[in-house]
């Protein structure tokens, strides 16, 4: 059994709203946004809808920083949310081993299709977004803004790399590596993810429906969910909102975009999570499935889950944020941690009529609970599946 | 944790496998090949580092490689040649963890995915383009292709992607997750890499690579990839032991380097880099091998594959470019030092 990491703060902005406090309550509300891609256009004879962010952020930036890339901006504005919750600023962190973890996709993607489409063409553009790209790796923009002395990492394993992001942080602190770690995931909209996933017939035409039999898809969305990760030494006296208590991660080995059938991966990775925290499946009081809202997904997560959590309480949240890829995991883990300190859960939006071919059917309402311990899980291409198990916070 | 190195799978400028980077290491030269981008009526010439992977045939059938892009195809050569140097190609593989360290991630495809609405249009995007240019599909190949389900992890630091990839290899085999970690180091050369390179540094990258140059912008661009089999080092190693690895920020807090260890800079002609090397060294000996397989974020694991080789051969061999004589190791261990050009170092330490 690991030993349990402290969760000291939490940050995350998405569709859902603009900090996490905003987010909780449009979700409370049972209140989503989806619409047409507004930050860019595409000559797509489908509109498939989106979730934004609903205002532009602001970041104590100068004009030279202001040059990152969107999701490195993300990641940053969550990370800052989160450092303020845990009491910690660039001064008082001087001098500590400070890691940052962070999982994206599209963030370390040389996606810059105005410069391709200009040097395809024949010109010969200026270099703007390669420096952008150079500049905006997520793990090392939080690092170099808040001038921090420690180890960097920028997972890239696809929609799990926030799930996978949290609980390596997690294991460098067990391992002295560092005194504190920012972990978590960030992602940002863009046009080449809005033809990828299109090009693959998963995205719905509709506001997204997890686990409901009309489900056609995922709706694709932005933003980021970091939280704060303390030793016991660095965080004294300060009382923790969560505690890290389990990961596990497997890979289906199966196929490059399709989960397998039966789950095995993700089987694997909830066995190795159980393990490391020393729960049992039944001290497990609700999920934050992973939920895309496509046939497949939503198919082989619900098998499982009947068959390793049967009559747990479980909720996608994607019906409010979209599928933010490698933030989803650092987003929907934010909201595991804050739904265990509210005491509540939010209704599965998007959710209405019950599939005969699921094994099972989402919270439907929002509903009061009583968890001492939660589990947050992602899917990713690749075959890559994680898991993380959160304890309840000190009173 | 220490970790020990039981296999080696290397494909790069010098060529395929350990045999053809001792070769390198012993005659000091490796020259790179000449590449060419015509683009409309623009030819350029430039010189490149270019990896081979011819020798994937021998391990998979041809029909299994389909639909498999340069970059995974390199990546599941440097997997088969260190599982084969470690003699595990047969063995079960449901405990051993993937960990993939790159800097830029699959570009070809990257591209080939833009290139496939550019031209026709976005309902026309390829599906297997996209899915093949998500930064893990490689570690996604090599665990299908290998049947390794433990976990699998893709990481890209830019120069850092190696010392922070292979602290989570060490993790997971500290934690006891998994009894073996298949670590690879890859990254791909394409012509829009040139273009952007040329754009920024001009004439700088026509050769010859001079590492100790840090006034000087001389990088080669170079490709391949570096796996190795880590174990526990409760088990011997075949090659060496990797005791420790430090990743910080040197404007933060300086780096500090053994007073008696070897070192092996990751300078590579990257002017940009080069100054923290001068600040770091101070005018310290170290080695440089960065002219046998040229500049490219994950060259850091040539570096590795170098020092590893050294401990094992007991032997410090000549930087190239270097005058001298290759000398018998005597001392013990070997530190690997990475610097990003923003002050980020990673510092790898082995012994025997």
């Amino acid at each position: 059994m690991n030993q349990k990491i402290a969760i000291t703060g939490l940050g995350c902005l998405s569709g859902a709203g603009m900090n996490l406090a905003e987010s909780l309550e449009s979700m409370f509300r049972n209140q989503r946004y989806p619409h047409p891609p507004v930050r860019f256009n595409t000559d797509h004879p489908v509109s498939y809808p989106v979730l934004e962010l609903r205002d532009e952020f602001k970041l104590p930036l100068d004009d030279q920083e202001r040059v990152y890339a969107r999701t490195s901006q993300l990641a940053l504005a969550a990370a800052l949310e989160a450092l303020a919750a845990a009491g910690w600023d660039e001064a008082s962190l001087r001098g500590k081993r400070v890691g940052v973890c962070v999982g994206t996709t599209v963030g370390c993607a040389l996606n810059c299709d105005d410069f391709y489409r200009a040097y395809k063409d024949g010109d010969d553009p200026e270099l703007d977004a390669i420096e952008r790209f150079l500049r905006s790796n997520p793990a090392a923009v939080i690092a170099r803004q808040l001038k921090l002395d420690g180890p960097t990492q920028t997972v890239v394993n696809a929609c799990s790399s926030g799930t996978d992001a949290i609980g390596i942080g997690a294991g460098w602190l067990r391992a002295g590596a560092c005194d504190i770690v920012i972990a978590g995931g960030a992602d940002e909209l863009s046009r080449v993810t809005y033809a990828g996933f299109s090009s693959l017939m998963i995205t719905d035409t509709e506001p997204c429906k997890p686990f409901d039999v009309k489900r056609k898809g995922l709706n694709l969305g932005e933003g980021a969910g970091m939280m704060i990760l303390e030793t016991d030494a660095a965080r004294g006296e300060k009382k923790a909102c969560g505690y890290v208590v389990g990961y596990g991660s497997a890979c289906d080995a199966y196929h490059l975009t399709a989960p397998h059938p039966e789950g095995k991966g993700l089987k694997q990775a909830m066995n190795e999570a159980f393990t490391t925290a020393g729960v049992s499946p039944q001290q497990i009081a609700f999920v934050n499935a992973h939920g895309t809202g496509t046939p497949d997904n939503d198919k082989v997560e619900t098998r499982v889950l009947s068959e390793v959590l049967p009559g747990v309480p479980f909720v996608s949240t994607k019906g409010y944020t979209g599928h933010t890829l490698g933030a989803a995991g650092g987003i929907e883990a934010v909201f595991t941690v804050a739904c265990m300190q509210r005491g509540e859960l939010p209704a599965n939006i998007g959710f209405d009529e019950a599939d005969p071919e699921l094994s099972g059917t989402p919270v439907a309402q929002n509903s009061k609970i009583d968890a001492q311990f939660a589990l947050s899980e992602s899917l990713a291409f690749g075959g890559n599946n994680a898991v993380l198990i959160f304890g309840k916070g000190d009173e | 944790m220490r970790l020990a190195i039981q296999g080696i799978g290397v494909s790069g400028g010098f060529g395929c496998g350990v045999a053809a980077l001792r070769t390198a290491l012993q005659t000091g030269s490796v020259e790179p090949q000449q590449a060419c981008v015509e683009r409309g009526d623009k030819v350029d010439n430039f010189p490149l580092y270019r990896a081979e992977i011819a020798g994937l045939q021998d391990f998979f059938a041809k029909r299994a490689l389909r639909r498999i892009d340069h970059f995974s195809k390199m990546t599941l050569l440097g997997a088969c040649l260190a599982l084969q140097d470690a003699d595990l190609l047969e063995a079960d593989r449901s405990r051993t963890g993937v960990v993939i360290a790159t800097g830029y991630g699959a570009l070809k495809t990257t591209f080939d995915f833009l290139d496939s609405y550019l031209d026709f249009g976005y309902s026309c995007s390829s599906p297997t383009h996209f899915s093949n240019s998500v930064h893990n599909a490689a570690a996604a190949h090599v665990s299908m292709q290998l049947k390794a389900t433990a976990p699998s992890l893709t990481v890209t630091q830019f120069e850092m992607s190696v010392p922070s990839a292979l602290l989570t290899a060490q993790q997971w085999l500290a934690e006891g997750r998994v009894d073996q970690v298949l670590f690879g180091c890859v990254d791909e050369h394409c012509e829009v890499l040139r273009y952007s390179r040329k754009q920024f540094f001009a004439d700088g990258e026509s050769g010859p690579l001079q590492p100790f140059n840090f006034a000087q912008q001389s990088a080669v661009p170079g490709e391949g990839a570096a796996f190795f089999v880590l174990t526990r080092a409760d088990e011997k190693a075949a090659y060496a032991c990797i005791d420790s690895v430090t990743l910080g920020n040197h404007l933060a807090c300086p780096v500090k380097l053994a007073q008696d260890d070897l070192l092996i800079a990751g300078a590579d002609g990257h002017k940009e880099c080069g100054r923290w090397y001068a600040q770091a060294l101070k005018g310290r000996e170290a080695s440089a091998y960065a002219p046998l397989y040229g500049s490219f974020p994950a060259a850091a694991g040539f570096d590795l594959a170098v020092a590893a080789l050294s401990l094992s051969d007991r032997t410090l061999y000549v930087s190239p470019g270097q005058d001298g004589e290759k000398t018998a190791l005597t001392d013990e261990s070997l530190s690997c030092l990475k610097f990003g050009p923003g002050g980020d170092y990673g510092l790898i330490r082995l012994s025997v």
